[in-house]
């Protein structure tokens, strides 16, 4: 099919405002995806942006009140794998505590299990979340029995 | 069981990797015989597949803990539905259902190619046979589902709480069917390209197939919203997950393909076009495969790293480079003589159409990647999430609709005045009427007023094109309304099917206008016997109450819902909490009505005060989306349906067909 160049125009057209919604979409609802390390070091130039960050649930550092739906919790970050000796004189490993109020606590927190964590970081080391998302409903690996 | 199991799918591997051997040498030699062996090992490939998938349903049913994947993914307090579903709960699973699905449609494929298509079915078969040996290499290297397990626990881990649920027993079938159906038109066009038979028969052959991969899309991502709104309890029903995305975009693309073929077949034009949209659709289906098992794309469905991405971006761009070489190669043949002659004609609304539905794809393909590129790029990961999602699409969306309104009535070619103020002046009319009256009672918003306006333009348009060919029938066979309805529908199934889908995607599209401007969210902590309002309604929460089984306890909240001091009726949203698995799972207690769902979460318990903490929903419209899901799903029934005309060409072939042999037969009794 040959086209006419007015159609192709008008294609082109069609193509650069979606082009455009494109740009202008990343532009304006972008954020920084990091891991607890990288957010903990960025803090100064990363205070008050909106932010989601990844990192594990530290065990014996949950807090849930249910009647006024708050949660609070540290998330570290998670070992690394296949690093089963961790390097000894490194700075002591990096905590974040997150304070999450309004929604209620998803069913597959708890302790040990990875989260992704949306919101601003509103003090040092300390995130206030929108909403707080746990990994894996479906697809779900078990863990091996070991 | 292992044993058998190992063994089934070994056996496939290499009938598979026979079928395609046969095909190539039976091609060289012109060998029939060759080529029925290759169509038969494909058959004895289906077999294997079959009886390794129901090995693992029988060790499931048995809870034989002997196999890892029972011991887990099941347990024996596992309801037996669960232990059924529990095929495609994990990962090896899942894919031994997959390979099941593309073996079945090879079997069938070949089935229907025995006598038809001849010229290209080897080549068909080698294609289709080519994806089976790479999935069944995968279970046989890489993610095998008769590993055992030793020791042999007395117990299984269980399947995840969130699967435990119907819609998860039939939203995985659903979408896989589509995922995998698309494998038999990407084939057909790959075998048009090799043999260079580029007419548009391979659309025609497939084209019951590409239909029936749509239902099936359709159906799997609408459960799988009717699944996320059940299960996961913050009241939506689609997050724009990249999950979620790997099974939407193939849908865009298919549904941007169904039209264009429409402009094939009628035109001759967008040859090119439509190969490479199944091409794409194709990989698509892949690429979803490898974002969700991966782990490149971090998803709230975040996935174990399974060694399995790898094997799949390679298989992928395999796929992707040679087909797009395939294609360049016959570029020169692909000329079409004909050509657009206007914008306002249907053949440019098709092509609008085609460029917005795989633009919105391309914005979900970036929104989703884009994680991975500015880490690669800038050495930061950003992402992009709902609100990226609905920026893009909203806009495209409303263009979509404009369109959707517009091609099917539009004339061919050029359009003229009076074509154009017959078939839209009503439409536009009501559209224009109904955007005024929202705003006379009261709704704002740019957004929702063009919505409602173009949903009911759409909705004037297909109403119009009824109204015309009932009155046609009565002027033409005297028929009165009701039956003309009928048979106008019966005797044109594609065309009124079509319309029946597009009210379908008018529905759903009101429904999410409505959801996700009219969402209304309350969060209420009660003491029993105190009460809250949520809308019209007033919720009186009445006690918890609770008990156990063996596989779960199970802790609801009694609320009455009340309007004008009217009792309707007693709900229970619930903790349960899985024993096996030590988890807790919500369940959203809804209830539905055409108007609006309230939609009540149990969100926290005080045990010590029996003091509950509800977090309630009051959704608008937002069961129009189940019902236009449906409705999209009748329509695509109604296009399928094989219509009086198209059952006498068959008959008539296989009159052909008859008259051939009793004349052989005759040549040859004569000849002895």
């Amino acid at each position: 099919m040959r086209i006419k160049p007015r159609f192709l125009f008008g294609g082109a057209l069609i193509v650069a405002a979606i082009a455009y919604l494109i740009v202008i979409g990343i532009r304006s609802t972008s954020e920084y995806y990091l891991t607890v390390d990288e957010a903990a070091a960025r803090q100064t130039e990363l205070m008050g942006q909106s932010i989601r960050v990844a990192g594990r649930v530290k065990a014996g550092t949950i807090e849930w009140d249910p009647t006024k739906l708050k949660l609070s919790f540290t998330i570290v970050p998670p070992p690394q794998d296949g690093a089963a000796v961790q390097p000894v004189s490194m700075r002591p490993a990096q905590e974040i505590r997150v304070v999450c109020t309004g929604e209620p606590k998803p069913d597959m927190f708890a302790a040990g299990r990875d989260v992704i964590v949306e919101g601003h970081l509103t003090a040092h080391n300390f995130v206030t979340a929108d909403q707080v998302m746990t990994s894996c409903p479906s697809k779900y690996q078990a863990k091996k029995a070991g | 069981m292992t044993l058998i199991g190992q063994l089934a799918l070994a056996l496939g591997l290499l009938l598979a990797v026979y079928s395609i051997g046969a095909n190539i040498y039976g091609l060289r030699r012109r060998s029939g015989e060759v080529l029925a062996s290759a169509r038969h090992a494909l058959w004895a490939m289906t077999a294997m597949v079959a009886l390794a998938a129901c090995g693992l349903w029988t060790g499931l049913l048995r809870s034989d803990f002997s196999l890892e994947y029972v011991a887990s993914y099941s347990s024996t307090t596992l309801p037996t539905v669960y232990k059924i579903t529990a095929l495609w709960g994990g990962q090896q699973g899942s894919l031994l259902f997959w390979t099941l699905l593309l073996s079945i449609f090879s079997a069938i494929v070949a089935f229907q190619t025995r006598e038809r298509n001849s010229e290209i079915a080897p080549y068909v078969l080698i294609v289709m046979a080519a994806v089976a040996v790479f999935f069944l290499a995968m279970l046989n290297f890489v993610t095998r589902p008769f590993d055992a397990m030793i020791p042999v626990p007395a117990q299984g881990t269980d399947l995840n709480p969130l699967l435990q649920n119907y819609w998860m027993a039939i939203h995985p079938p659903s979408l896989y069917t589509g995922y995998v159906s698309t494998t038999v038109p990407f084939a057909f066009a790959t075998a048009a390209l090799m043999t260079g038979r580029l007419d548009d028969g391979w659309i025609r052959s497939t084209r019951r197939w590409a239909l029936f991969s749509w239902f099936f899309l359709t159906l799997g991502n609408m459960f799988g919203a009717r699944w996320a709104y059940e299960v996961l309890g913050w009241g939506g029903y689609w997050a724009w997950d990249p999950v979620e995305n790997a099974a939407f975009m193939p849908w865009l693309v298919m549904t941007a393909y169904l039209h264009s073929v429409m402009v094939q077949e009628r035109k001759d034009m967008l040859k090119v076009w439509n190969l490479a949209l199944i091409g794409l659709a194709f990989a698509l289906t892949l690429f979803g495969t490898f974002i969700t098992r991966s782990g490149v794309i971090s998803s709230v469905h975040s996935f174990t790293q399974s060694g399995l991405g790898p094997y799949f971006l390679t298989f992928l761009l395999v796929v992707v480079v040679a087909y797009t070489g395939l294609l360049l190669s016959r570029i020169k043949d692909l000329r079409s003589p004909a050509e657009l002659e206007s914008y306002l004609s249907r053949e440019a609304a098709f092509l609008f159409n085609n460029l917005v539905l795989v633009g919105i794809a391309f914005a979900v393909f970036w929104g989703t990647v884009f994680p991975v590129i500015s880490e690669a790029v800038r050495g930061v990961k950003i992402t992009v999430g709902p609100p990226f999602f609905n920026k893009v699409n909203g806009p495209l969306a409303l263009a979509l609709i404009f369109l959707m309104g517009v091609g099917p009535l539009i004339a061919w070619r050029r359009a003229t005045r009076k074509n154009l103020v017959q078939s839209f002046t009503a439409p536009a009319v009501v559209g224009i009427v109904t955007g005024l009256l929202a705003y006379a009672f009261g709704i704002r918003g740019w957004y929702v007023l063009t919505g409602f306006s173009l949903a009911a333009f759409v909705l004037g348009t297909i109403v119009v094109e009824f109204e015309r060919g009932v009155l046609a029938r009565g002027r033409m066979v005297h028929e009165r309304p009701p039956r003309a309805l009928v048979n106008l529908v019966a005797k044109n199934n594609r065309r009124y099917g079509g319309y029946i889908v597009h009210l379908g995607v008018v529905l759903a599209f009101v429904a999410i206008i409505g959801s996700s401007f009219f969402k209304t969210e309350v969060k209420q902590s009660v003491k029993p016997g105190q009460s809250f309002a949520v809308g019209p309604y007033r919720l009186v929460y009445l006690g918890l109450a609770s008990f156990e089984t063996a596989h779960l306890e199970n802790l609801s909240a009694r609320v009455n819902v009340t309007r004008d001091g009217r009792s309707l009726e007693v709900i229970e949203p619930a903790k349960l909490f899985f024993k096996r698995q030590q988890q807790p799972a919500t369940r959203v207690a809804i209830r539905s009505t055409l108007a609006a769902d309230l939609y009540v979460v149990l969100a926290g318990v005080d045990d010590k005060t029996g003091m509950a903490t509800f977090d309630v929903f009051l959704t608008p419209l937002v069961s129009w989306l189940w019902l236009g899901g449906l409705t999209m799903a009748l329509g695509t029934v109604v296009t399928m349906w094989p219509n009086a005309h198209e059952r006498e060409v068959i008959a008539a072939a296989a009159r052909r067909r008859m008259g051939e042999l009793e004349r052989q037969l005759a040549a040859e009794v004569r000849g002895t």
